[in-house]
């Protein structure tokens, strides 16, 4: 009797087991099969790294070309303080819409998932995860708190930045991200701080199981937004 | 026979343990599996990466002889200082544009969401709506004239108040946004469009589609304190 019942535990236990190593081994098949079998995926996985190259490429052009329009506008402009004038308020312009690398003083505030998400949290995962929300509301904070140049994982912060999910992949700019999130701004580190207040959307994100962090640093570097403005649809007002 | 049991218990015990870090281990190797590696992709993701990677080939080669032609219009005119001034002010123009700093019109749509009985706006939903009105890339955006530039927040102040630019506005909130009407419509009312999630849950929301909408400029003055020069 007594070593039926062992008998019957051992034989549900070894099932589930089993069941559990299949689903693992077709998750990772699935995800993770860098030789992959089929012709047609290679060819085209070497045309997109073709076509990323053409990009980088192209970048780099583009990059000397703004450095020498940049001396160029020197060159034009140093004999004469109000044409000078003029061009420091580029250059200063610039830096505000984002097209050029700033630094300064400010915060760097991380954002990672929660690391007991695939244990005691299982049934709750998507409360452990950071979401494009999450990343959405704390750069408003920030911006609240005087931000003046913001970037999330590198991605500068635009006006015409999207935060947004694709699945389950974060994206900004159109850039897909992933965790850890780190978030960056400069301004009065100060003020950013109150972001870290009880009730705050940080301490609700913890409350949440989220890791975060938040640090003041007097160098902070913001890179330079690496896509196009481009103005299709609005014209200026004559 | 009590030795051989536990014998066996020992035996089923280190199998189990083995299983169990096998499994961790799995579990390890998936989570670390880089999901924007390109290795991993699929047929149709790597078809969308690579029109990504040529429209944005495109967009970055235009730039280019833009900057190029600029390149070489301050080489020829650097001689007079007029044609010079000229030059300067066209790309201050273009930088204010972008910044926000200049009225613009074109075609778009305007929302209008007005507060009912049970169901009040708050700053969040303004802020998703902003949101997905850049997702859809929206060129220009304003919140009851008070247009939004990059640094603007939209945030409420006690549950009466929505501030944005640190200014008070309003229930009705008329969103304005400068782009093409179709995208901008669509990723607001399509399949899980946020203005479709609000109409469902009792919201008041109305969309119009307009040919020509007009945006004022941000007022003041763009400036840092912080950023070094």
């Amino acid at each position: 009797m007594n070593k039926k019942v062992v008998c019957l535990i051992l034989g549900i236990m070894c099932l589930i087991l089993t069941y559990g190593i299949c689903v693992q081994i077709k998750t990772v098949n699935s995800t993770n099969s860098p030789i992959s079998t089929n012709n047609e995926e290679n060819n085209l996985r070497n045309e997109v790294l073709k076509a990323k190259e053409k990009y980088d490429n192209k970048y780099q052009e583009l990059e000397q070309a703004e450095k020498q329009l940049e001396e160029e506008r020197k060159n034009a402009t140093e004999n004469n303080t109000e044409l000078s004038n003029l061009e420091d308020q580029i250059k200063n312009k610039n830096k505000l819409l984002g097209l050029t690398e700033v630094t300064g003083q400010g915060v760097i505030i991380t954002l990672t998932d929660s690391p007991t998400s695939m244990s005691s949290n299982f049934l709750d995962l998507n409360d452990a995860l950071v979401h494009d929300m999450d990343i959405l509301m704390v750069v408003n904070e920030l911006k609240n708190a005087g931000a003046e140049a913001i970037s999330v994982n590198d991605q500068r912060i635009m006006p015409t930045t999207a935060i947004d999910c694709d699945g389950n992949i974060i994206k900004v700019n159109g850039e897909k991200i992933g965790p850890e999130f780190e978030i960056k701004a400069i301004g009065l580190p100060e003020r950013f701080v109150t972001l870290d207040r009880p009730g705050g959307y940080l301490y609700k994100l913890r409350e949440w199981g989220i890791v975060t962090s938040l640090e003041k640093s007097n160098n902070i570097t913001i890179p330079k937004y690496s896509g196009v403005i481009n103005f299709k649809y609005a014209q200026n007002e004559k | 026979m009590k030795k051989g049991k536990i014998v066996m218990i020992v035996t089923i015990g280190i199998v189990c343990f083995i299983l169990a870090l096998v499994m961790s281990m799995q579990f390890k190797v998936v989570q670390e599996t880089d999901i924007t590696s390109i290795e991993t992709m699929r047929e149709a993701e790597l078809r969308s990466e690579l029109s990504n990677w040529k429209q944005k080939y495109e967009e970055i080669n235009e730039k280019y002889e833009e900057t190029s032609k600029k390149v070489q219009e301050y080489k020829e005119k650097k001689q007079s200082d007029n044609e010079t001034s000229t030059l300067l002010q066209e790309e201050l123009e273009q930088i204010n544009m972008g910044l926000g700093n200049t009225n613009v019109q074109g075609e778009g749509i305007e929302i209008t969401l007005t507060d009912t009985e049970d169901n009040k706006i708050y700053a969040d939903n303004l802020l998703i709506i902003v949101n997905s009105l850049r997702l859809a890339g929206a060129e220009a955006i304003s919140i009851n004239e008070e247009r939004i530039v990059n640094m603007t927040d939209i945030v409420y102040i006690t549950e009466k108040f929505v501030k944005v630019n640190g200014q008070r506005i309003l229930a009705p909130y008329v969103i304005k946004a400068i782009g093409n009407q179709t995208y901008l419509e669509s990723a607001l009312l399509g399949n899980g469009g946020y203005v479709d999630e609000l109409k469902i849950s009792g919201y008041d929301v109305k969309i119009k589609k307009d040919k020509n909408i007009k945006i004022l400029k941000y007022n003041d003055e763009i400036s840092s304190k912080y950023i070094n020069n």
